[in-house]
């Protein structure tokens, strides 16, 4: 029987049998938005791919897609409140705990944070009033120096308030709003003063005393900031890495594709020293992101302790987009900025914390009343602590 | 039904082959270097790519010859499927390099032509296979790095410090599809020595028909794995051995 090359054809004609066709995937921000069908579509995309917590978040996003895909179809150029109300709605359960969507000026649309949201149901939820443990604190402190820089948005300065003083008893005490301290460290007031400066000089001196007994770090209903934050304040209390967890970005368009887990450190500053004295953080429900994240690391030292009351929940960093492929991004029109997580955290312990918040060693709740009459127990609990 | 197809193959074998059916028998080895293509997208990943990478395969040949030009092969293997995730520009030195082993099993139809030495051949056919491992390795810029930028490094990896990793991969049930399947076509040389032996050198591509992730959300970038493979191998004949000599 010859060979006959006719027996290979049929072989030949499967041989380029189908395969799915790639998707053209379009960036967010280059959808031409002129309808809330084409808003639609340019938002779920975005979530598609770059939002950081599919691995663990509850919400069925293609479920949201075939929702509400027909319902934002069909909406008018006049229907903003109907559209805003279906975003609600589509991101209710999202557990970024970061998450927000932020609307175009003009449009008269609240900020949408379904974490806000959801504290809000929760009857114990008290609303944070930025900066009312620089004040109450004080009464607590023999000698203390304060300072705070005001935000201006036209030189791009984010503020901050920060306290130090010392408790009777020798124990160290630094408050502080939230995380931009080294933004503002070069900061001079009207009068020449660099203010933030003498605080932090102030306590970073006094965490060298022989005689401290403890150090207070208090981030309650502290919003938050600067990762460099991190490693300007805890690293003049240790002198070598200090590991408390792990981060992780996006590594490709799919919802499941991870980058491995990277440990992370919290670096000791040249001058830094380990501090044997009990380091007790202060935490609220209002304390998030960089607070939660500092709190987190105090809690890897062996003389770490966290009072007060469970955080936020959340843990994840943001930077831009395109640095880790990943998280927050922007719409030509309607919504302009999806502020969300570029990783996720997981503590030492393997738990992921974001959407629970990180518990505290000892759980003391916040109590307005008591507050208002001059007296702080979440305060009084960790100079305990420390005796 | 069943045994009525069963009747069919036998007895086309029965007229397709020449001699016993153990005379027929051709096995051995081969191994050889594989050119990976993956086929995705990036999307509109920024300053992100897909790549190439070379690796190998080793594994064993069966061929059953049916008559002169035609026989039936299947080559257990394992091969190697490489590809690197490469950012570049100011994320340059970020990148992840993906290895997978996979138990292959490629069963052919190998048509040969030529001298009684010296033939040409052609493979063609398909090939189902394993996922068996994977292993991750490369560098990520880490925001909580254990040491801070060195002003040595370029662009990002400045700004946050690089982690470097080797590990192995962890399959998600959701996600990896470990079975593998797909066509394959191979053209070569062979060489017989002595009616014994067959030497034989291959370039063989496997085009791969399943999407390494299984369907798990809308708009999903399919990724497809295909090898170019160039190989060489050794055949041992069975023909003749069991056949009592001529006196």
């Amino acid at each position: 029987m010859k060979f006959s090359y006719k027996y290979l054809l049929p072989l030949l004609l499967i041989f380029f049998a189908c395969r799915k066709e790639i998707p053209q995937l379009n960036e967010p921000d280059k959808y031409r938005i002129t309808d809330f069908n084409q808003m639609f579509e340019a938002f779920w995309t975005g979530m598609n791919n770059n939002y950081v917590f599919w691995d663990i978040d509850t919400v069925n996003w293609d479920q949201m897609y075939r929702i509400y895909k027909p319902k934002f179809a069909s909406l008018g150029r006049r229907d903003s409140p109907l559209a805003y109300a279906y975003l609600k709605e589509m991101t209710a359960g999202l557990i970024d705990h970061h998450y927000t969507i932020e609307f175009a000026k003009g449009l008269g649309l609240e900020t949408i944070s379904p974490s806000w949201d959801r504290k809000l149901t929760n009857p114990e939820f008290h609303i944070p009033i930025r900066g009312e443990f620089v004040a109450s604190s004080q009464k607590y402190l023999d000698t203390f120096i304060t300072a705070e820089v005001t935000a201006d948005v036209t030189v791009n300065r984010r503020g901050v308030a920060v306290v130090s003083g010392i408790i009777p008893q020798k124990i160290l005490y630094f408050h502080l709003t939230n995380f931009f301290l080294l933004d503002n460290i070069d900061y001079v007031d009207p009068d020449g003063v660099a203010t933030l400066r003498s605080v932090m000089e102030y306590f970073f001196d006094n965490l060298t005393r022989s005689d401290l007994k403890g150090v207070i770090i208090d981030v309650r209903g502290n919003s938050g900031g600067d990762l460099r934050d991190l490693n300007f304040l805890l690293g003049r209390m240790i002198n070598k890495p200090l590991f408390f967890g792990y981060t992780r970005s996006k590594s490709g368009n799919g919802r499941l594709d991870y980058s491995p887990w990277a440990p992370a450190f919290a670096r000791p500053h040249r001058a830094g020293h380990a501090l044997s004295v009990p380091i007790v953080v202060l935490t609220d429900a209002n304390s998030v992101s960089m607070s939660e994240i500092t709190a987190m690391a105090v809690k890897a030292l062996p003389n770490g302790h966290i009072v007060g009351e469970r955080t936020w929940g959340g843990m994840g960093p943001l930077t831009d987009n395109e640095n880790f492929n990943g998280g927050q991004f922007c719409l030509d029109n309607f919504i302009s900025l999806v502020h969300t997580s570029s990783l996720m955290f997981k503590y030492k312990d393997g738990n992921i914390y974001e959407g629970i918040g990180f518990p505290p060693d000892v759980t003391v709740p916040y109590n307005r009343a008591l507050l208002d009459a001059g007296k702080d127990p979440q305060l009084e609990k960790a100079i305990e602590i420390i005796h | 039904m069943i045994y009525n197809w069963k009747m069919i193959v036998l007895v086309a074998g029965l007229l397709l082959s020449e001699g016993h059916a153990m005379a027929q028998l051709e096995a051995g080895f081969s191994a050889g270097y594989v050119k990976n293509h993956i086929i995705t997208s990036p999307g509109y990943r920024s300053f992100t790519r897909y790549e190439d990478k070379s690796s190998v395969t080793a594994g064993l040949v069966f061929r059953y010859r049916l008559n002169q030009w035609l026989a039936v092969e299947a080559d257990p293997s394992y091969l190697q499927k490489r590809y690197e995730l490469r950012r570049y520009g100011f994320f340059d030195g970020i990148s992840r390099t993906n290895t997978n082993g996979y138990l292959l099993l490629p069963v052919m139809g190998h048509f040969s032509f030529g001298a009684e030495k010296l033939k040409g051949f052609v493979n063609m056919g398909g090939y189902g296979g394993w996922w068996m491992h994977g292993r991750i390795k490369g560098t990520m810029a880490n925001v909580f790095g254990e040491e801070s930028g060195s002003g040595a490094l370029p662009g990002f990896l400045n700004i946050d410090p690089p982690y470097d990793y080797n590990e192995k991969y962890a399959f998600d049930k959701r996600r990896d599809r470990r079975i593998e399947w797909g066509l394959l076509a191979g053209a070569g040389l062979e060489y017989q020595l002595r009616n014994r032996f067959v030497f034989f050198a291959e370039a063989r591509y496997y085009y791969s028909l399943s999407d390494q992730q299984k369907k798990y959300m809308l708009n999903q970038v399919p990724q497809y794995l295909d090898a170019y493979v160039l190989q060489a191998g050794c055949l041992f004949r069975f023909q003749d051995i069991f056949r009592k000599p001529v006196q």
